[in-house]
């Protein structure tokens, strides 16, 4: 998961297709109708034709196809275990039954790979309580330097036996590694807050205010609106 | 097992919309509980967010298994129950842009981790006046993944019966589910214990303080 959102965060800023281009506020709104389409069609045609849609956007945007691929089919697991749950010995249960997440998943993957995070979470920003808004921005500053952190933590547990022996112990050893995280976060925490005040910090992070600058660009995403939406309206009663 | 985030278009929208309405009235209710946190408190937070995310992304070798950890009852103590809910919803929504989990189910999916996680400090604080930091961690750490695993797995059962309820297995579901439930609370509660026993050896103040003797939360 880790490389995943690695690479999916670097093609989001470096990516140049007419999808970069266009603005965060148009591409949310898109993501966000294919993925309530992909929740509520009761047409399989339908559900099959938007998850041709969520792939067309994802390799018109240059995604690395394998990329796309391990990174929305996460929810595979999951929707396995309801299909043994909901076995009925048709071929139509397993198959709404995969689509449906495989669409949604498929469709943030396009959005997160085609918008910066700063630019994605601003439009979030603004409707979300102060500190959750400000929790998003911080906390996935955060994630890629704990990683970093957790790897080499992980080698010198390796490295001085800690993973060898019995699991409770093993465990415990695991949790003291955290614990400096946890101190780690902390003190993280209060140099942040110093640079913040230095920066003249006003007591919320609204991240860029481009999100919702509308170029020609978007007129691509509007018109890809207007598609799936005429499409879904022919289909929508279709087997 | 309570962070195999649940994906969109599994449940119906009976379960996953009134899920996503509470959740939101909860991040309300939280941020108005946590008006007068200072922002260094907010970074806190944020650290201890990205500390969540990143451990769901390691695997602990088990033997067979992989185990991904979560951490929500550490954090549930370090932090308190309304901290803690804003951790679970911005740790969900950013694994839900990801395509772990769904976007429509972030309410769900934070209140399985909230709930437990919201549990785990007033735990803390009752075991805290009889037994040590690492063991009183442990055990909210316990209750919090009991109680984050017993609600995925009725979000689930709901959801499986609601959408279908001539074609469900439960019992093959729960068969399945229970034992990873098990080895979940042993799992994180021994991390946990580990996590408190060198808090407390270096900075114990970041714990909270144990309920003075008939206190009541």
């Amino acid at each position: 998961m880790i490389n995943t959102l690695a690479q999916i965060d670097y093609l989001a800023s470096a990516g140049r297709t007419p999808w970069h281009r266009a603005s965060a506020l148009s591409k949310l709104l898109l993501a966000l109708g294919l993925v309530l389409l992909a929740v509520f069609a009761p047409s399989l045609r339908l559900l099959f034709g938007l998850y041709a849609v969520a792939w067309l956007l994802a390799l018109t945007s240059r995604l690395p196809w394998r990329l796309t691929l391990a990174a929305s089919c996460y929810p595979i697991a999951f929707a396995l275990l309801f299909l043994l749950a909901r076995w009925d010995g048709t071929v139509e249960t397993p198959a709404r039954l995969l689509l449906r997440p495989l669409t949604a998943s498929l469709t943030a993957v396009w959005l997160v790979g085609t918008t910066p995070y700063p630019d994605l979470f601003a439009p979030l920003s603004r409707v979300l309580p102060r500190s959750v808004g400000d929790g998003l921005f911080l906390t996935y500053r955060a994630f890629f330097e704990l990683v970093v952190r957790i790897g080499g933590l992980w080698r010198a547990l390796r490295l001085r036996g800690g993973t060898s022996g019995p699991a409770r112990r093993r465990l415990t050893q695991a949790g003291e590694g955290f614990g400096t995280l946890v101190l780690y976060g902390f003190e993280r925490s209060q140099r942040l807050y110093a640079t913040l005040l230095l920066r003249g910090h006003g007591g919320r992070i609204c991240g860029c205010r481009h999100y919702a600058d509308w170029s020609r660009f978007d007129l691509l995403v509007a018109g890809a609106g207007l598609v799936v939406a005429a499409g879904a309206a022919l289909m929508w009663r279709m087997p | 097992m309570s962070h195999l985030h649940i994906p969109d278009g599994v449940l119906p929208v009976v379960v996953w919309g009134p899920g996503l309405l509470v959740a939101l009235l909860l991040l309300v209710a939280s941020a108005r509980s946590l008006r007068g946190v200072t922002r260094q408190r907010v970074a806190y937070q944020g650290a201890l967010g990205a500390l969540v995310l990143a451990v769901m992304a390691v695997e602990v070798p088990l033997g067979p298994l992989e185990y991904h950890l979560a951490l929500l009852g550490p954090v549930g103590v370090l932090l308190g129950a309304a901290a803690t809910f804003q951790v679970a919803f911005v740790a969900s929504a950013i694994l839900a842009l990801v395509g772990h989990g769904g976007l429509t189910v972030v309410g769900l999916n934070a209140l399985v981790l909230g709930a437990g996680g919201a549990l785990a400090r007033p735990v803390y604080k009752l075991l805290a006046r009889r037994f040590p930091a690492a063991g009183s961690m442990a055990g909210g750490t316990a209750v919090a993944q009991a109680v984050s695993g017993a609600l995925w797995l009725a979000v689930v059962a709901l959801g499986v019966r609601a959408g279908h309820p001539g074609a469900a297995r439960l019992g093959l579901f729960a068969g399945v589910a229970f034992p990873m439930w098990i080895v979940g609370i042993l799992v994180e509660s021994a991390v946990a214990f580990g996590i408190a026993r060198f808090v407390v050896r270096v900075r114990p103040d970041l714990l909270p303080a144990a309920l003075p003797a008939g206190g009541s939360s």
